[in-house]
């Protein structure tokens, strides 16, 4: 099994930043995603506050750092990691299939997901579509009932973009009974960290955050943790990105 | 075996989807990929009951044995369809 000297747990913006840096710094890094390459961004059609790309996509602008990436030399593979456990040199990532893969640092830019629903709502909706973006598929309810559920501005967002699809929609906050006649349930009610396999591994906050200051390192010597799924006040692509610099140096830093 | 891609132009995970099934069709051509755009084939995409995109789904004789939503890396549209 070939080792690295960087392991980096997720490919969005703060991942792949982190590996460009730890890349530069002349380290062996492969980033290992579970699905696709700039998580949460890939949904934007035009982002309008990445500096010098005004209307970029998510999708656009993913590509030129995974490119930027693997031309500086960083290696992607995907496998959806569920544990991560210390060995004597350093870090085991074990992968959904029982997969492992090795390094001496482990970044981990897993970002955020959406909260699912409560039990009784999920028991509510039975067998009932549910999706957590109205613009991705919205598209698929046209001129029938969907229920949107959620309290916050993402909810009215969604609400106001589904008028214009679906026969009706019923706008319903976290606790309400599903609408009986709702083909699709739409849920906004805020995001999560995707830490669930980090507990007992570095500390995480009350909300499942993982604990970390401006220098990205983590309550564990040789784990650094980058972009959304830290604890931190702006969770913006630029941040996630300036987490991936941090964090990449402080790798460098940390192998010597 | 047979693999159905439900996608629509204006939506981002399906781009970034497209790149791999290429990979897919490239290493895999006795599979067949048919694409359905949801917003030209209402029909195709009511029958399968497509509830969210992108949409895999997986036929064997004409019969589905399999689906995911949501971009797959390589590895996993291989498992979905039963390939190596």
């Amino acid at each position: 099994m070939k080792k690295y000297d960087v392991i980096i747990v997720g490919a969005g913006i703060a991942g792949m930043t982190a590996a460009i840096y730890a890349v530069r710094g002349g380290k062996e890094v492969l980033v290992l995603e579970s699905r696709v390459e700039g998580g949460q961004i890939i949904n934007t059609t035009s982002i309008e506050n990445w500096p010098g790309e005004l209307g970029i996509s998510g999708v656009g602008l993913t590509r030129k750092i995974k490119e930027q990436a693997e031309e500086l030399g960083a290696e992607f593979d995907y496998a959806e990691v569920k544990k991560i456990e210390k060995n004597a040199n350093g870090w085991t990532m074990i992968g959904e299939d029982d997969e492992k893969f090795e390094a001496s640092v482990v970044i981990l830019a897993m970002g955020t997901e959406p909260r699912k629903l409560s039990k009784k709502q999920a028991a509510d909706a039975g067998e009932r579509a549910i999706s957590y973006c109205a613009t991705c598929d919205g598209a698929l309810y046209k001129n029938r009932p969907v229920v949107v559920v959620g309290s916050g501005n993402t909810a009215k967002h969604e609400t106001a973009y589904l008028k214009n699809i679906a026969s009706k929609v019923y706008h319903i906050h976290h606790d309400d009974p599903i609408p009986k006649d709702a083909v699709a349930v739409f849920v906004a009610i805020g995001r999560v960290p995707s830490t669930n396999f980090c507990d007992g591994l570095v500390e995480l906050d009350e909300n499942g955050y993982i604990i970390a200051g401006e220098d990205c390192r983590t309550s564990e010597e040789g784990i650094f943790v980058s972009g959304d799924c830290r604890t931190k006040n702006l969770r913006q692509l630029v941040t996630a990105a300036a987490d991936g610099a941090i964090a990449g140096t402080e790798a460098i830093k940390y192998l010597g | 075996m047979e693999l159905l891609d439900f996608y629509a132009d204006w939506c981002g995970p399906c781009q970034m989807l497209k790149p791999t099934l290429e990979e897919f069709e490239e290493k895999h051509p006795e599979i067949k990929i048919t694409r359905v755009n949801i917003d030209e084939e209402e029909e195709m995409t009511e029958k399968y009951n497509v509830s969210g995109i992108p949409c895999l789904v997986a036929l064997k004789n004409g019969e589905e044995v399999a689906r995911e939503v949501g971009v797959l890396p390589l590895k996993k549209i291989e498992k979905l369809v039963g390939v190596k």
